[in-house]
């Protein structure tokens, strides 16, 4: 048979969202791949010049559907920077404990697709049901299962509860615990380590060349990481490591991701014991107005006009789970930013996929794009 | 990046810690191929014989304290333990009572699903209260955070499931039906930023009208008398009514309502005195 | 010699026609009312196993829904019927309501000949098992051979629906499918000569009876066990050597066009090659419908047989879900090096120790004086 293009998606078990992979396949090898994106472009750049600083953040949310509070994130601290608001201690620490447990959900859905896509079924039910352990900590304190909708400019929106930092040390023992599973499951398995180690290999060099971030940098050895190379929030003052693994492969990804959960956890703890000694405010004691109240309906803004509010631009950068999310705000004295621009480090990660696809064979594909670990609302916007 | 409010500034960054996961093992014999991911298997079907941790929608419910506690025990999941739903943010619930029709909750909402709409209070009386549709509200919760008096709560009942889109539309009244159940509501937001910005007065361009002041739903306004000053010779004096407005600014909620009504548009946002 | 079903249907028919015709059953009027006789045996016969099949195989997919669901921390079905038994009726049925259609440049005949004679056949192979002394279709004296030749029809069909459903998944899980098919084909047989090399016979039912007197071939075939299972698990696609329909990069792989009732068929007939690949290692190794020795008056109990056989079956079917629950799904070429270079030389190695047994004289082992 000769060489022919297999549409891979836009509605296919491998895509895990909307998006389309062409392969060029000859016989069970392939020779070609084109990823196509945009099939879920919603405009939430442009969407954000319309609406106010705060209300922004509900559709950060819906950018990532398995990292909101990571979106959540990077967006406000590039906000607070070109708005000039300050965040009190206890806020970034409620956030970074947030992006971390977020980084656990994200990771362990993760694991339960990418699992699911070399055929074993059992990994996925556990990793939903132990993400269902996060969720509920999520939700008992942001109010929401998935769109949280939780950090305001200048801190969040509550403290957590009573009796939350227990509940939350109780559930990452229990998680520690489910990762020793979720490895014997695989890592213990020959038929997974077939399935995975050497596949899909893009080494160092290339994935500098390529501004492929996140695990996938990692897996290739390179031990970079915002968390440590660029502090922000409340990152420098934790303790943490930064796994990384030789083989650039699926597996390395694989073991990258199941480390950095392990790290994730011993953060929380951090984050935990220091929420405990240190109470205090949780959202700033003075924002800009049209950050703290909204304002009338259109027809009415000739006021804005009589006060010059402070323009400025704010550029933030984090370790999300999927790679490095940039966010900059360009503030031009409104209440509405001027332009937001978001990267995505997923956007970059699929669109490297001709660099790790070609020369593995047709059943490769759903295990080497799993371990991308893609979330298409986050590439597409 | 943002700077933090936090006593100490941040201690330099900790050395490169950088840990080199194992490589990938090796073949693993038998046990690699069948024995041990059977046995995890069996594992956890042992463990799941009596009660799986699924939950029976419908018939279990998770906000259900009294089923939290026993599916805790049941599966050994650390679930179940406080209440976890007290911040959940369902169904709203208004408290028509103590609404004061200030429309910041229409402002504030950014699916535009709020509509303030007359209530009949008896005895001929009526105010605007808030008219929520379901089909467009995506549960963010601004509204409640911008309620002033905190009529506007988060329950957590999210059974909104409808025969009809028109019935997910939910009148003030059916809302303050859900408030009179009294089920966990989302309580009023802890902690409020002080605006920086208060309402400032164009003195040369008011005329006096009272409109802000009648439509002042916290009724903080008051209209006080100013002098009115002699003319000069040949001086025509602007035709107004020699009152003003002066703000209550420890009782606005800064709602906006006056800068709307202005006729003359001599209100405005200024710089906290 | 056993009753069979048919033997039963053909006593009935007779009868029936010796009424209508007013002759006596044992010498019916030639011609036509012999033909109808028979007819309307086979008939009833097939309808009986068809049902019989047909309910076997729902209970077999409750089976899997339910026990998978153990495996993986949930519940399975469990609303419709007590504990979800009749659910895969209802998704039957709901199936079975749905539009049959075809793509507009597929090839009809084939597209809808594929996942009916995929099912028929499936069927088929269940007329002449044995279930328990007596209870079987049709006796047939190479039943063995006959069923492993129809059990192997499936690759065909196979790919004459991947072909003609005009789709580049259906082709790719075609292709892999005969490969697959035929890379285990030649094993499973093989572990099937080593059965026939203790016994003398292709019949099931003295094989069965073989293994009563002289103990379960597990134990000295247990090499011939597990390469028989393995193979079975490829030749019934399923976890962990399901890449005909590998829904992770496939789809639905050769299926992926069909839908509706042709859908229905297909996933009937998978289930029912699943039911009798148990009964097969059920028939060829583990004994059949018997117990062993102290157990025996056990089944002593009227249609004790068939429950036995059953719950032995179910507990087969139970360890290929365990697998399912366990291990992912290997690569292509993978599962090829499994088939061609591990259980071939395995298979071999077994008839090698079934022919040495017959040698020392299986079952009165005589060892050679060297």
């Amino acid at each position: 048979m000769s060489e022919m293009w297999v549409n891979m998606g836009p509605q296919h078990p491998m895509t895990h969202g909307l998006w389309n992979l062409r392969v060029k396949i000859d016989g069970e090898v392939i020779v070609d791949a084109d990823p196509e994106m945009g099939f879920l472009h919603r405009g939430i750049e442009k969407i954000c010049e319309y609406r106010r600083y705060n209300e922004v953040v509900t559709l950060m949310d819906r950018t990532c559907y398995v990292a909101g509070l990571s979106w959540e994130h990077v967006y406000l601290m590039a906000v607070e920077q070109a708005l000039g608001v300050s965040v009190p201690a206890r806020a970034e620490y409620i956030r970074v404990m947030s992006h971390e447990l977020q980084r656990l959900a994200s990771h362990i859905m993760w694991y339960a697709a990418f699992v699911q896509d070399i055929g074993l079924m059992t990994p996925f039910l556990y990793g939903m049901r132990d993400r269902d352990l996060i969720l509920d900590l999520l939700q008992s304190y942001t109010g929401a299962r998935m769109t949280y909708e939780y950090m305001r400019v200048g801190g969040v929106r509550n403290d957590v509860p009573v009796g939350f930092t227990d509940r939350c040390r109780k559930v990452m023992d229990w998680l520690e615990e489910k990762i020793h599973d979720y490895e014997a499951l695989c890592d213990r398995s020959d038929i997974f380590l077939k399935r995975t180690v050497g596949l899909g290999i893009l080494k160092a060099k290339e994935c500098l060349d390529l501004g492929v971030t996140g695990p996938m940098l990692r897996a290739a050895g390179v031990p970079r990481d915002l968390r440590r190379d660029h502090p922000y929030s409340a990152y420098p003052e934790l303790d943490f490591v930064i796994p990384t693994h030789d083989g650039a492969d699926v597996y390395g990804r694989y073991r990258v991701r199941m480390e950095e959960m392990r790290q994730s956890i011993a953060i929380v703890r951090q984050t935990l014991e220091w929420l405990d000694h240190h109470p205090g405010r949780v959202l700033a004691e003075k924002v800009p107005r049209f950050v703290g109240t909204p304002t009338p309906p259109p027809g009415r803004e000739s006021y804005i006009l009589r006060r010059g509010y402070p323009k400025g631009r704010g550029f933030a950068a984090i370790e999300e789970p999927h790679g490095e999310a940039l966010a900059y705000v360009i503030n031009e004295g409104a209440e509405h930013p001027y332009r937001v621009k978001f990267r995505s480090p997923v956007m970059v990660n699929i669109a490297a996929a001709k660099d790790y696809l070609v020369g593995y064979r047709v059943s490769d594909i759903p295990p080497i794009m799993g371990s991308v670990d893609i979330c298409v609302g986050e590439s597409d916007r | 990046m943002a700077a933090t409010s936090a006593p100490p500034p941040p201690p330099t960054p900790p050395p490169a810690a950088v840990k080199k996961t194992a490589p990938a093992p090796g073949p693993q014999g038998l046990a690699g191929l069948v024995v041990i991911p059977m046995a995890t298997a069996a594992k956890q079907f042992v463990k799941s014989l009596w009660r799986p941790s699924t939950i029976v929608y419908p018939y279990e419910r998770l906000e259900d304290p009294e089923f939290r506690k026993r599916v805790a025990v049941q599966s050994g999941r650390p679930i179940g333990v406080g209440e976890v739903w007290d911040n959940y943010r369902g169904v709203h619930a208004l408290n028509i009572a103590t609404c004061i029709s200030c429309n910041l909750c229409a402002f504030s909402c950014p699916d535009v699903c709020i509509e303030m709409v007359n209530v009949d209070l008896g005895n001929g009386k009526s105010k605007k209260c808030p008219e929520i549709d379901y089909g467009k509200c995506s549960f963010c919760g601004f509204c409640s955070d911008a309620c002033p008096e905190g009529c506007l709560t988060m329950t957590s009942n999210y059974t909104i499931t409808t025969n009809h889109r028109s019935e997910m539309v939910y009148s003030p009244q059916r809302m303050y039906s859900i408030y009179q159940t009294k089920l966990p509501m989302n309580p009023i937001r802890q902690e409020r930023p002080v605006n920086e910005d208060a309402i400032l007065l164009d003195q040369d361009l008011c005329i006096g009208c009272n409109a802000c002041a009648r439509d002042c739903p916290t009724k903080c306004i008051t209209m006080i008398d100013i002098p009115k000053p002699q003319p000069k010779p040949g001086e025509k004096l602007p035709k107004r009514i020699w009152k003003e407005p002066m703000v209550n600014d420890a009782d606005c909620v800064r709602c906006g309502t006056c800068i709307s009504v202005c006729p003359k548009e001599c209100l405005y946002w200024g710089a906290h005195p | 010699m056993t009753v069979t079903l048919y033997d039963v249907a053909y006593w009935l028919s007779s009868h029936l026609v010796a009424l209508a015709t007013g002759t006596s059953a044992s010498n019916l009027p030639g011609g036509p009312w012999t033909t109808a006789a028979v007819a309307l045996a086979w008939l009833v016969t097939g309808i009986i196993v068809f049902a019989a099949s047909l309910v076997n195989t729902l209970i077999l997919i409750w089976w899997e829904r339910k026990l998978l669901g153990r495996f993986m921390d949930r519940r399975g079905a469990m609303h419709v019927g007590f504990a979800g038994l009749l659910q895969n009726l209802a998704d039957g049925l709901k199936l079975f309501r749905k539009q049959v259609f075809s793509p507009r440049e597929a090839d009809q005949f084939g597209y809808y000949l594929a996942p009916t004679a995929y099912m028929v056949t499936s069927i088929i192979l269940l007329g002449f098992l044995p279930v328990s002394t007596g209870f079987v279709g049709g006796s047939v004296p190479l039943s063995l051979l006959l069923a492993l030749a129809i059990f192997s029809f499936a690759p065909l069909f196979i790919f004459v629906g991947s072909w003609s459903s005009n789709n580049k998944y259906s082709l790719i899980g075609g292709m892999r499918t005969a490969a697959q098919l035929v890379a285990y084909e030649i094993p499973l047989l093989l572990a099937v000569v080593s059965v026939v090399l203790l016994t003398g016979s292709f019949d099931l039912t003295t094989i069965v009876m073989d293994q009563a007197r002289y103990g379960w071939f597990w134990l000295p075939l247990i090499l011939g066990l597990v390469v028989f299972s393995v193979a079975m698990l490829a030749e019934m696609e399923r976890i962990p050597f399901d890449l005909p329909e590998a829904e992770a990069e496939l789809v639905e792989g050769w299926s992926t066009e069909y839908g509706g009732m042709l859908f229905a068929m297909t996933m009937l007939g998978d289930y029912v090659r699943g039911l009798v690949g148990s009964y097969l290692i059920v028939l060829l190794f583990l004994g059949g419908w018997t117990l062993p020795g102290p157990l025996a008056p056990l089944a002593a109990f009227p249609l004790g047989g068939i429950v036995w056989f059953q719950i032995k079956t179910y507990l087969v079917f139970g360890v290929f879900i365990w697998v399912r629950a366990a291990l992912p799904r290997v690569r292509t070429d993978q599962l090829l090096q499994v088939g061609w270079k591990r259980m071939l030389p395995l298979s071999l190695a077994n008839i090698v120790i079934a022919a040495a047994l017959v040698v020392w004289g299986w079952p009165h082992l005589t060892w050679p004086a060297l």
